[in-house]
């Protein structure tokens, strides 16, 4: 944003008289939004108003499961329980916004806390801004997405200006996960490895086929929205609390379609900023 | 010394809002970046302002949930707003911030500032159930004939209120939202428990910090919606939980949830606020 003197714009001589008037009380369209105010200035510069906090969560008791500790596998259990408690709160925070007429949420965070209930037990939640369109897409058709719900997306308000700008929407967050256990190592092949630097091919191919297994999840979420493609995705790998050979791969991004054809933006000026 | 009665601001305080208020040299909390910001957007700086209230706030004194015994499958959650039992815990937490920012006000409107930018909130423990709330932040002076009703307060620091302005928007009031919820462990929230009970969702804790959630977002809205403000900016949100047995063989869980944000009124006139945006490529290291 470029500043110009404030006096010449007539402020904060309007701000003040704006403040003048205020009327407790009286009917607005009230808003609240937990985007910082860049973006929030951003997402309205893109054309989308702001309606509302929307949020959805969930508290879920994650179970146990017992396996052969000695072999690479996926602890399904887990993994569904990850999923599915995820997906809940997703489809909570959804309904909110659905409820509010929206278009979409941005800006949403997924979250997990342990909290005081116990130790199986963890909230998960998503917190995003339900935001309305000013116009119609440029095809003219709904900013929905193909299950006519409000597209969500995990982009910041400067990564949503910045995709809309280079005319593409997003359609929803896709996500994938996968728990898996990494074998213990047998306890001759431990010994002969002592000192030794040596790949261990059984960890590597574990990681590989974790990761794998996430991310053709998220894929496969993407293709049932009709998305061309998906940004921002994030690998990440949580330990939780399951101890060193147990860790959740999770795989979230969010998925877009075209909206024009070309997909210029303006060739950004380059400047030199003062501080680290 | 004499005592001070509790009303009004606290005898040094008063005093150096006095000293202040007679002109001198200025202190502020603000960052060479707010600073240069606030002179863009046409604020003067006018002084460092604070609030201040220590009051002892215990849950032991309230009850729990009410239920007794194993009885009631179908417990629901009673939050703060329902005249429940513990309500004075969640009016003396209200009472906290509200003091605190009065206090701040109080001492801004003393100096002749119009606002309070970059509030920041804070709560300490001093032990035996005391609790300190304070509200800081640096009082400013609109370059402006008109005068605000009252002074308008932002937990936003500097830069981003020359933003906002910029934009056609004015901050107007730190705002809160903060309920108390509690529920009863029924049969069916031990069972979801269990070490067996395998992926499930515990129904009755979902209910509770939704009940309380909801609850606190319904009060920052009532709160935003009585100072005549547009809409909100949330800063923070927070929940925490934990557990009372306020008999034997009972035990609630209570959650207790707090909002805080900024309330923004629009005054820009056309229908698509004003704003430029720039792209630019900073010519520095990738954060990676």
């Amino acid at each position: 944003m470029t500043a110009e003197p404030a006096a010449q714009l007539g402020i904060p001589e309007d701000a003040m008289r704006r403040l003048a008037e205020m009327r407790p009380g009286s009917a607005t369209s009230l808003f609240t939004s937990d985007l910082s105010v860049n973006e929030f200035l951003l997402v309205r510069e893109a054309g989308f108003r702001p309606l509302g906090l929307v949020l959805g969560s969930s508290i879920y008791h994650v179970g146990f499961q017992m396996g052969r500790w000695s072999k690479n596998q996926e602890l399904t259990t887990l993994s569904q329980a990850m999923y599915h408690a995820r997906e809940l709160a997703m489809t909570r925070m959804e309904a909110e916004a659905d409820q509010l007429g929206a278009d979409g949420i941005v800006g949403v965070r997924l979250e997990i806390e342990f909290k005081e209930f116990g130790s199986d037990l963890a909230e998960f939640i998503a917190v995003g801004t339900a935001v309305k369109s000013d116009h119609p897409t440029p095809e003219g058709g709904s900013w929905r997405n193909n299950h006519n719900q409000p597209f969500t997306s995990d982009l910041s308000g400067q990564d949503f200006w910045t995709l809309i700008q280079a005319g593409y929407a997003p359609l929803g967050m896709v996500m994938g996960t996968c728990v898996y256990h990494i074998a213990h190592q047998r306890f001759f092949q431990a010994m002969g490895n002592i000192g030794q630097n040596v790949e261990l091919p059984q960890y590597t191919e574990a990681l590989y086929d974790a990761r794998e297994l996430a991310m053709s999840r998220m894929q496969a979420e993407a293709e049932g929205l009709h998305a061309e493609g998906i940004v921002g995705v994030q690998l990440l790998s949580h330990g939780h609390r399951w101890g060193g050979h147990t860790t959740e791969f999770f795989a979230i991004g969010t998925a877009v379609r075209p909206l024009r054809s070309d997909h210029h933006i303006p060739t950004p000026q380059l400047v030199l900023p003062l501080t680290d | 010394m004499s005592e001070w009665d509790g009303r009004g601001l606290p005898p040094v305080a008063a005093e150096r809002v006095r000293r202040a208020a007679e002109g001198g040299a200025w202190t502020s909390l603000l960052s060479a970046p707010a600073a240069a910001g606030l002179e863009v957007a046409g604020f003067d700086p006018a002084g460092e302002v604070m609030g201040s209230i220590v009051q002892r706030i215990g849950w032991s004194t309230y009850f729990g949930c009410g239920a007794t015994g194993w009885s009631g499958t179908n417990t629901r959650t009673i939050t703060s707003s329902q005249n429940a039992g513990f309500a004075p815990y969640a009016q003396a937490l209200q009472n906290g911030w509200k003091t605190a920012i009065g206090r701040m006000v109080t001492e801004a409107s003393s100096i002749g500032a119009d606002g309070i930018v970059g509030v920041r909130l804070s709560q300490s423990n001093l032990g035996n159930n005391a609790h300190e709330y304070t509200a800081i932040g640096t009082a400013v002076r609109a370059r402006s004939q008109t005068r605000p009703l009252r002074v308008f307060s932002t937990h936003l620091p500097g830069q981003d209120v020359a933003k906002l302005v910029l934009a056609g928007w004015m901050p107007t009031d730190v705002v809160l939202g903060l309920s108390v919820g509690i529920r009863h462990d029924d049969w069916n929230t031990r069972q979801q428990m269990t070490w067996g009970a395998g992926n499930v969702e515990v129904t009755g804790f979902t209910e509770l910090i939704n009940v309380t959630r909801s609850d606190a977002r319904r009060l920052l809205a009532k709160h935003v919606q009585s100072t005549g403000a547009d809409g909100a900016i949330v800063s923070s949100m927070r929940l925490v939980t934990w557990e009372i047995e306020p008999a034997e063989g009972h035990t609630d869980h209570v959650a207790q949830a707090t909002i805080i944000g900024t309330a923004v009124a629009r005054f820009h006139r056309s229908t698509a606020a004003p704003t430029r945006s720039l792209t630019y490529l900073p010519l520095r290291r990738s954060p990676s």
